[in-house]
């Protein structure tokens, strides 16, 4: 139907263009996620669809029927609209997927497929027409010619796509193979204002990337989402997780955080979300009783990823030593991922200050030391000093030392809690 | 057994009847490490499941000591310790001599009081087991109750160092223990509240150097001068209220 009709048919009628690029980037994201329910998933060039194989894995997901059913209920989560049917050839499958037709048998496709009418064939609109004017309205009117008579009259295309359609014929297609990186960009359709708002359609597409990380067995560290405004510069949020998941929850509490704190410079107009990196998944062995090191480890990463997305990156970390004979670069902040060497030095203060603090020692019971440390003179930054445990009038334990260089004096240094 | 009384057998099965001044017996603990301090807290050890201040005016009597052994043995265990807010920078050397795991040890750095807190709810509401150290200024009875409620509900061991003040607030914790310095036998840890009982006699712990105390190395006189550590009498007079600036791994003090 021509545009001009449908707007006199139907006033008000919002036309939209169709926009190819996107429709197949679409595809190629559902591909991608389909890819969770079966190994076997092609993107027919020439017809916007899919194409999954759903016998293989029955007895994990059930009958097509009740898969379809599946994927149909998480489409429309993810806000897609999807015609799903079934048979056992995939250009019957495409035919009852506009019926919404089930056929389980190759021997029932005649029966269920042949009262459909020929305009709904997969087959150019002049041939169809041509067909039509010779008699024929519904496709068994065409399986009941023998196949020499067709391709006499319609050329041998039309006797190979009916074999095809009924499984007489081999019907191979290319296998879609699931990406390396994950994209996709969702137009809002009305601006957003508030960065809470924003919660609902990030839902919906990391949902989306969590079924594509399911399907290629792959799991995320990094998520990139890109906010567009209307006019100001983008703005950029980095989710960065302790390890690889594919836990669309676990996302959902960093993103909560990180979302809290967002000041929006402009409504949203679109939300691009992308994950740079695949990497492979592993689940690990879960165990009955949460309780082994590998789940605290677990848990304590995910509550630093908390803790991070509300606080900032460097608020949460571990401590390392550091081998250095000066008390105050002993030690340093380590990620949770390294490694934490130290040496046991026992008769350290469990507090060190942050900066010595210049005291009077007249002030202080002394009650050990004094313990020589000399050193850094190749830095720069050399020191020489005695360390005393010392006592003040309170009766709290201090780590004080007199320095000789690079400034004569008392100071404090630690504190023995 | 065979000279077991009725009232005996009663009291066995229900761990919740009180019992005077005896320990109650519900309340699961993890010892202390310290014979003389288990030998005065009810349940002989560290509530679990629970919320203990630890109220003490000045720093360095051997706070963070008391609870050496227990962090030690969590390390052992694999569990996770979880410090939010420390008020001085932790001296690596020094906690792994005294038997902690520093691979276990999460440090945890905020921007104030509220935040400090939300962290502190976080960590003891997440996983099972563990333990969190904080060192809340000031905390408000229902927060405090909160924090309480979320240690009960994830098992874990929480400590939170109080200064002097706290004494006259009212608190939902399991526990408050005052310590104050001592003399040659060490801290005196003193039960403010204990659950289900009075709370028992002072306890003396030995302290970090309490040793050193009886035969001085080197004695000066001193005055009796303001603590050095405490700020200025205007501001905050509790010294925790100072924040050591470090976050990076580069950024270390000078």
């Amino acid at each position: 139907m021509p545009v001009t009709a449908a707007l006199g048919i139907l006033d008000g009628l919002q036309v939209v263009e169709r926009d190819r690029s996107a429709e197949h980037q679409a595809l190629q994201r559902l591909a991608a996620w389909c890819y969770q329910y079966s190994s076997q998933v092609c993107i027919p060039g020439d017809r916007p669809g899919l194409f999954v194989e759903a016998g293989a894995s029955e007895r994990l997901f059930g009958r097509p029927a009740d898969l379809g059913a599946r994927m149909e209920r998480e489409l429309n989560r993810l806000g897609y609209h999807a015609m799903i049917g079934s048979a056992p050839t995939p250009e019957a499958a495409w035919l009852a997927a506009h019926e919404g037709l089930h056929i389980a048998g190759k021997e029932t496709i005649r029966r269920q497929l042949g009262p459909l009418p020929l305009t709904r064939l997969y087959l150019e609109h002049t041939r169809i027409v041509a067909m039509e004017r010779m008699g024929f309205r519904q496709l068994r009117d065409l399986l009941r010619l023998p196949p020499r008579t067709l391709t006499r009259r319609f050329g041998p295309a039309l006797p190979d796509y009916l074999d095809r359609l009924l499984g007489v014929r081999a019907d191979p297609r290319a296998l879609f193979q699931p990406p390396e990186t994950f994209s996709s960009r969702l137009e809002l359709p009305a601006e957003i204002h508030v960065s809470q708002a924003l919660l609902f359609p990030l839902k919906r597409l990391l949902e989306e990337l969590c079924g594509v990380l399911r399907g290629g067995d792959t799991a995320v560290q990094t998520v990139c989402i890109t906010l567009g405004h209307e006019d100001a510069e983008d703005s950029r949020l980095e989710l960065g997780l302790q390890s690889p998941t594919r836990d669309s929850a676990r996302l959902m509490t960093v993103l909560r955080e990180r979302l809290e704190r967002l000041r929006l410079p402009a409504p949203v107009r679109d939300i691009h979300l992308r994950a740079p990196r695949l990497l492979k998944f592993s689940a690990g062995q879960q165990t009955l009783f949460r309780d082994t090191p590998a789940d605290r480890q677990q848990d304590i990463e995910q509550l630093a990823e908390r803790l991070q997305a509300r606080l900032g990156r460097g608020a949460v970390s571990g401590l390392a030593g550091v081998e250095d004979h000066r008390p105050e670069y002993s030690w340093r902040t380590r990620a949770l991922d390294e490694p934490s060497r130290c040496i046991a030095l026992a008769h350290r203060p469990a507090w060190l200050l942050p900066k010595p603090r210049r005291c009077a020692i007249e002030n202080y019971e002394i009650l050990a030391g004094p313990e020589r440390i000399e050193s850094g003179w190749w830095d720069g930054r050399d020191c020489r000093r005695d360390y005393f445990i010392v006592r003040d009038v309170h009766g709290s334990m201090l780590w004080a030392y007199r320095e000789y260089k690079p400034r004569r004096g008392w100071y404090l240094h630690g504190i023995f809690a | 057994m065979t000279d077991k009384t009725a009232i005996d057998r009663l009291l066995e099965a229900t761990p919740q009847l009180w019992k005077g001044r005896q320990s109650s017996r519900g309340q699961p603990v993890v010892p202390t490490g310290h014979a003389r301090l288990d030998a005065r807290l009810p349940g002989k050890g560290w509530p679990l499941g629970a919320v203990t201040e630890l109220i003490c005016g000045n720093p360095g009597l051997g706070e963070l000591s008391l609870l050496f052994p227990t962090l030690a043995a969590l390390g052992e265990q694999g569990q996770w310790v979880v410090v939010v807010d420390p008020p001085w920078i932790p001296y690596p050397a020094s906690l792994y001599a005294q038997g902690l795991c520093l691979e276990r040890l999460l440090l945890v750095r905020t921007h104030d009081d509220k935040e400090s807190l939300w962290a502190c709810e976080q960590a003891l509401s997440c996983s099972r087991g563990g333990a969190v150290l904080a060192w809340p200024q000031r905390i408000a009875f229902p927060r405090l109750r909160r924090l309480q409620l979320a240690a009960e509900a994830h098992a874990k061991l929480a400590w939170l160092f109080r200064p002097a003040s706290a004494l006259e607030e009212a608190s939902p914790a399991a526990l408050r223990l005052q310590l104050e310095a001592g003399d040659h036998r060490g801290m005196r840890v003193r039960v403010i509240k204990c659950r289900g009982n009075l709370p028992p006699e002072p306890a003396w712990v030995p302290g970090p150097f309490s040793v050193y105390a009886k035969q001085p190395y080197q004695t000066r006189e001193h005055a009796l001068a303001r603590h050095p550590l405490s700020a200025p009498a205007t501001g905050p007079v509790y010294p925790w209220a100072e924040r050591p600036e470090y976050s990076g791994c580069d950024q270390r003090y000078h």
